[in-house]
């Protein structure tokens, strides 16, 4: 047997902990993680903080009616810019868009999540995640070529139904006829149909939110309802729904966000007019602020532009308040997000 | 007295909860298949519309004959599933028909526009009625690389180092940081634009002219703010994969916050940022609007980002696609198909790169 030795020389002094960084290394490192999140902060800030410094005069001579008014006018000397039905032409594209989109994106994440057979899922998966990064750019190709031309006739089955004959009384649906009560010569061009691109972009967003909301639900909470003697039917009403309601809120939330904000597609498929129009979603006439820029970006006088930037500036500050909404609320649905 | 056996009962060989009748999996075969067949005859012989005959003949039809399958196997509970079941199915085919159709209708057409030359040629010398056999989408599809891979060399280190922060220091700014992370995910493109546009190019704060004019890398920059949040959402996801047993192995041997980062935790996290990375640069190479607010389009090929107008594959599409012409209009279409490609081409090396690790992990075990 080997002697013993003594080794308590060789066993390092307790040391002190310490929640502060020790070496230089250290600081360096977390410095420089802190400087990059920072520009997070300041990114924001400084397109708040240019997007203002330009349009400020825009807002000055435009006052209040730059939000509410419905002229356009560029001549040198009388300019008047407001962009009231833009702003009303996003929301409403925005409001079909979530109507036509939440309940495919719904069924899409139950039917991956607890339908379908794991092979099918998978891909379609995939698929969803691919259209979710399809460019802006090749849906406005698609909905230009291959979508109008459907919904359009879509749009002329409807339009067949906006009058309605009862025995006493006769009148038109408003949603379904025109603001001027003269039959249209086209379909094209209607917030029905950006209302569709509209869907067709956010359903993959909201699809992966719920989705990923489903798959991490207690499975526990399902079976015992089920053999409560729930049916599939009760047990999505009553447990599913309730259970994730807060994260496909915010996966809606989300959507609407890119819907707002949502610019060369629907460039390509709507009939810019400023004229607002409020309800009447077949008529070929609509308003979206972020087309509104790049339909009068390229050939726009100095004042033209700054009024852009100001639409710009409205149309940041609704998404921005629209999406920190979304985050907060899908951070909050998600507590095994947090670490 | 006999003994008593008191040994278990051999298990049922057949799980009976599992057992379908099988004159019910007939009645249900039935009722997926009839309704369809019975509308497509109701629709021929009448001449109906088909969007008419899918909603007022086949909807009713089907719910008709799953309801009462339902009713009849089930009883009154099934009713509730049956029409659970054909609305999920209903809606996940329409959402299928449009992803399909979009894929499709991109790639049916972009084919006729495809050969070599398409790839390599440049714009020069050609006016919207040109044939498809001159010019092409290469000058294009240099300017793309070019700009997005200036914009990838600075925002792919600042997402990455975001994600750090947020994963791997205890700062206080963390839930902001990450709040503001995900709503700046939602930021309009057309308003990134704008905001590049403010700042360098457009006169401002008393100068009589901008920053500087249209060019590639004012483009770059307008794409760093669409970048960075998908960068850092998918970079912080795959750092908080790394088990936390790690990083404390590496405190507890000694190792100070910065080495156990650099040695440990991000050679392990190495495939999820690469993923972070690829699906980022997805994110931005079909963006329009910004590049046609800050780059000024151009038909011959320019290899200089910092200087005179530049041609990327969006703007090219854009520059295209409402035209009159039926050759203008392919040459869109195969625009589109490149970019469709090139996303595509991303999101495979993603998979690939992404699960090359866990792989790895299973053959240790």
């Amino acid at each position: 047997m080997t002697q013993l030795q003594d080794s308590s020389g060789d066993i390092p002094p307790r040391r002190q902990l310490r929640t502060k960084p020790f070496s230089r290394a250290d600081r360096v490192f977390y410095g420089v993680t802190k400087g990059a999140s920072s520009i997070s902060i300041i990114l924001v800030s400084a397109i708040l903080l240019f997007l203002f410094s330009q349009s400020f005069s825009t807002f000055q001579t435009q006052g209040l009616d730059f939000i509410t008014g419905s002229q356009w006018n560029n001549t040198k000397g009388e300019e008047v810019f407001q962009i009231g039905p833009m702003l009303w032409g996003s929301v409403l594209i925005s409001i079909l868009g979530i109507i036509g989109g939440v309940p495919m994106a719904i069924a899409a994440a139950y039917f991956i999540e607890f339908m379908a057979p794991k092979s099918i899922a998978k891909v379609a998966t995939v698929l969803i995640d691919l259209l979710a990064a399809m460019p802006s750019i090749v849906i406005g190709l698609w909905g230009l070529y291959v979508l109008t031309p459907v919904v359009s006739h879509w749009s002329e089955l409807l339009y067949t139904m906006h009058h309605v004959e009862l025995g006493f009384a006769s009148f038109d649906i408003p949603l379904l006829s025109m603001a001027n009560g003269k039959d249209p010569n086209t379909f094209g061009g209607t917030p029905f149909i950006a209302g569709w691109i509209v869907a067709v972009m956010i359903v993959p967003i909201i699809t992966s939110v719920t989705r990923e909301i489903f798959s991490q639900m207690d499975r526990d909470l399902i079976n015992s309802a089920l053999a409560l003697g729930g049916s599939r039917s009760s047990v999505f009403m009553r447990v599913i729904l309730p259970t994730a309601s807060g994260g496909v809120t915010g996966g809606v939330l989300l959507g609407l966000g890119r819907a707002l904000g949502e610019t060369v597609a629907i460039f390509y498929v709507l009939n810019l007019v400023s004229d607002i129009n409020w309800f009447n979603i077949l008529e070929s006439k609509g308003g979206s602020i972020a087309s509104l820029v790049l339909q009068k970006f390229g050939e726009g006088t100095s004042e033209e532009v700054k009024a852009l930037m100001a639409a710009g500036l409205v149309l940041f500050v609704i998404t921005l308040l629209v999406n920190w909404l979304a985050a907060v609320i899908v951070n909050r649905a998600q507590p095994w997000r947090k670490i | 007295m006999s003994e008593l056996d008191l040994s278990a009962l051999p298990r049922p060989k057949s799980q009976p909860w599992q057992v379908r009748n099988p004159k019910n999996t007939w009645l249900i075969a039935a009722a997926s298949v009839l309704p369809m067949v019975l509308a497509v005859i109701i629709t021929l012989v009448a001449s109906i519309d088909p969007t008419v005959a899918t909603i007022l003949v086949f909807l009713p039809l089907q719910i008709i004959a799953t309801v009462s399958v339902g009713q009849y196997i089930y009883g009154k509970k099934g009713r509730g599933d049956a029409i659970l079941v054909i609305f999920t199915i209903f809606f996940s085919t329409l959402v299928g028909v449009l992803l399909v159709s979009v894929m499709f209708s991109v790639v049916v057409n972009g084919i006729r526009a495809m050969s070599p030359q398409f790839i390599s040629q440049n714009n020069v010398y050609i006016s919207p009625t040109t044939s498809l056999a001159y010019g092409g989408v290469g000058h294009a599809v240099l300017g793309t690389v070019l700009i997005v891979g200036l914009t990838t060399l600075f925002t792919i280190p600042l997402g990455i180092l975001i994600a750090v922060y947020l994963t791997e220091t205890r700062g206080r700014m963390r839930s902001t940081v990450r709040t503001l992370v995900q709503a700046m995910s939602g930021l309009p493109s057309v308003v990134s634009g704008l905001f590049i546009f403010a700042l360098l190019i457009s006169p401002n704060f008393g100068n009589a002219t901008g920053f500087t004019q249209q060019a590639g890398w004012v483009g770059s920059i307008a794409l760093f703010p669409l970048m960075l949040p998908t960068v850092a959402r998918i970079a912080e996801e795959a750092l908080r994969l790394v088990p936390q047993e790690l990083r404390n192995g590496a405190y507890a041997l000694g190792a100070p916050a910065f080495k156990a980062f650099w040695q440990v935790t991000l050679p392990a996290a190495r495939s999820g940022l690469i993923t972070a990375a690829l699906l980022g640069v997805a994110r931005i190479i079909g963006e329009t609007a910004p590049l046609i607010l800050t780059t000024a389009p151009a038909n011959n090929t320019n290899l200089n980002v910092f200087e005179g107008s530049i041609a990327t594959l969006p703007t090219y599409l854009y520059s295209y696609i409402s035209q009159a012409q039926a050759t203008s209009q392919q040459r869109a279409w195969g625009a589109a198909l490149v970019i469709l490609i090139l996303v595509f081409v991303l999101f495979s090396l993603a998979r690939v790169l992404g699960s090359a690790k866990s792989t790895k992990a299973k053959k240790r075990k």
